[in-house]
């Protein structure tokens, strides 16, 4: 056990390093969501307004940066395809290190980069936009919530799909309809009853609202809803994750 | 997996001085219809620097992964340090190095990081200064902290080498240590293997293509050929037991030469080359004892014959796979069963 902690921290370790020197990465990420916010935000903020009176702007943002946290968190199953092509994973398998502890070190890196990512943006976006720090422990929760759980769906897709390519495109199949369902653009109760359903059975749904009563104090579902729904998940989807990337080392 | 006789003989203790490194009894791996390990038997004592001699495609890379655990036998079984290598993967793990024939270093990072991140995961206590120890060793201290991403083919081998002992393992594992690198990088190699069996605390067992290589720093070869051992032995023994130097002789003539070759006193074995040769003219191989002095006698017996070129070496590592197989090196290349 211990050295599940100790093994897990060591690949931490490693997967921060890498993210740390990652600059493109951290450009788009940062780029990305402030010209979003800054051309469709701006455009629209006078154009629609929310029933729950928020700014569209601030609604806009929050909503970005959980689809920002979703998709950079999926790309973290990248991480492993990358890991099997240079041949590191290869090494990696033949040192005395459980598979346990590569998926968690993984998700826990992920975990670290998007939420020094949220709150960078968050200090930024916080200077032309009404987000506030309404929740600390809600924006946490959110963010954790729905990285470890799109880090172990891009695990185990990973872990099955062996080519880039591939990757990339069922990464983004399985990915879109969440965001497009999930409260991003526009609330989900201003939906007809058949796609409120549908968002109903997204995930991502309770990790967009919950991050909205952080940074902004509202919310559709009921916290407690949101915060069983992601802690479901994420030890379901973690498990899973494991368990995928165990079968496909095993020969 | 292996019968309760042979379990029983071969109920060592874990650690013990007459304990073999390695030990494989019918090891059998298929990839679909490819036969890659045909039952393949070997015994590696302690302390040794062992080569498994062999051309592409001839299991030698499948030997490596069943043994390090990468891969498990379809039947037989193997033993390294006297622990079975399926049921007791964690200890075999934990005193193996391995060095693949790919590069296996994350271009991001640098050599100490490398270093770093398996000395956590093999718990070192003493992780720093045996991190500084093994950089010093492979000859990477100056770049130390400059990311493997820009470093040469040697470099990175030189790193791999490092990661494969940083953990001081008993045996370590090197599979085409020297594959694809310059003369300059492959002697960088060579020294360092030679260091390391002067050592002598770790059993060296690496698998190579190049006879050469062999020759140079192996005590022990076993020759593989379709995934089983066709000799075994010192690489002076093999070579002496061919009982001869080497003629390479090209003729004019070929009918009768055969016969005349065999007539010469002192030679063995006359095998005519396979492959195009130059109009109607053939080329044979002779096992000849002590060649210097009856070459002459040789090429008086087929002065006739219409001499094209003649080559006299000593016996080499090449000449005993031959021998053993009854086709040469080069001929016995098989697509490799993992492309």
């Amino acid at each position: 056990m211990s050295h599940l902690l100790a093994d897990s921290a060591a690949i931490f370790r490693r997967e921060a390093l890498r993210y740390s020197r990652d600059r493109a990465y951290w450009i788009g990420q940062l780029v990305f969501p402030l010209a979003v916010v800054g051309f469709i935000g701006f455009g629209l903020n006078d154009v629609v307004h929310l029933p729950s009176g928020v700014d569209y702007k601030a609604h806009l943002a929050s909503g970005i940066l959980m689809l920002l946290v979703g998709s950079g968190a999926v790309g973290g199953g990248f991480s492993l395809i990358e890991d099997r092509e240079t041949g590191f994973l290869r090494a990696l398998l033949i040192a005395p290190v459980s598979r346990t502890s590569i998926v968690f070190g993984k998700i826990a890196a992920r975990l670290v980069a998007s939420l020094v990512l949220v709150f960078v943006l968050v200090g930024i976006l916080a200077l032309f936009t009404p987000l506030h720090l309404a929740s600390p422990v809600a924006l946490v929760a959110s963010v954790g919530g729905v990285t470890i759980v799109f880090v172990s769906m891009g695990i185990a897709l990973a872990s099955r799909l062996r080519r880039l390519e591939s990757f990339r495109l069922v990464a983004a199949l399985a990915t879109v309809p969440l965001y497009l369902f999930s409260g991003i653009f526009y609330p989900i109760e201003t939906l007809p009853l058949g796609m409120r359903l549908l968002a109903y059975a997204n995930p991502l749904a309770y990790g967009v609202d919950l991050l909205r009563f952080g940074l902004l104090g509202v919310h559709e579902f009921p916290i407690t809803l949101c915060v069983s729904m992601l802690t479901g998940l994420s030890v379901l989807s973690a498990a899973v994750a494991v368990v995928g990337f165990d079968r496909s080392v095993r020969r | 997996m292996g019968n309760d006789a042979t379990t029983a003989a071969t109920t060592t203790p874990a650690s013990g001085s007459d304990t073999a490194a390695i030990e494989c009894r019918g090891l059998v791996v298929r990839f679909g219809d490819v036969v890659a390990l045909d039952g393949l038997d070997l015994t590696v004592p302690e302390g040794i620097c062992f080569g498994l001699l062999g051309p592409n495609g001839a299991g030698k890379t499948t030997a490596v992964s069943v043994l390090t655990t990468l891969r498990r036998p379809d039947a037989g079984d193997a033993r390294l340090l006297g622990r079975d290598v399926v049921r007791d993967r964690d200890a075999v793990r934990a005193a193996v190095g391995v060095v693949f024939q790919e590069s296996t270093l994350d271009p991001e990072l640098t050599p100490r990081e490398h270093l770093d991140l398996y000395a956590r995961l093999y718990h070192l206590s003493d992780r720093h200064r045996r991190v500084g120890e093994v950089l010093a060793l492979v000859g990477l201290e100056a770049d130390a902290d400059r990311r493997t991403r820009g470093f040469s083919g040697g470099m990175k081998r030189r790193l791999e080498i490092g990661r494969g002992l940083l953990h001081r393992p008993r045996v370590l594992f090197l599979d085409e240590p020297t594959l694809g690198l310059d003369v300059v990088a492959r002697a960088a190699i060579w020294r360092h293997l030679r260091d390391l069996r002067a050592a002598g605390d770790t059993t060296i067992f690496m698998t190579t293509h190049y006879m050469e290589e062999a020759e140079r720093i192996c005590d022990a070869v076993a020759i593989v050929d379709r995934g089983r051992v066709v000799a075994f032995g010192a690489p002076e023994d093999l070579e002496r037991e061919l009982g001869g130097d080497s003629v390479r002789i090209e003729l004019e003539r070929v009918s009768g030469a055969a016969a005349a070759l065999e007539r010469v006193d002192g030679a063995r074995e006359v095998v005519r080359e396979e492959g195009p040769q130059g109009e109607g003219s053939a080329v044979f191989r002779v096992t000849l004892s002590e060649g210097p002095k009856r070459l002459a006698a040789l090429l008086d017996a087929v002065r006739g014959f219409g001499i094209v070129e003649v080559h006299l070496s000593g016996p080499t590592l090449d000449q005993v796979f031959l021998h053993h197989t009854g086709h040469r090196f080069e001929e016995a290349e098989a697509p490799d069963p993992l492309a």
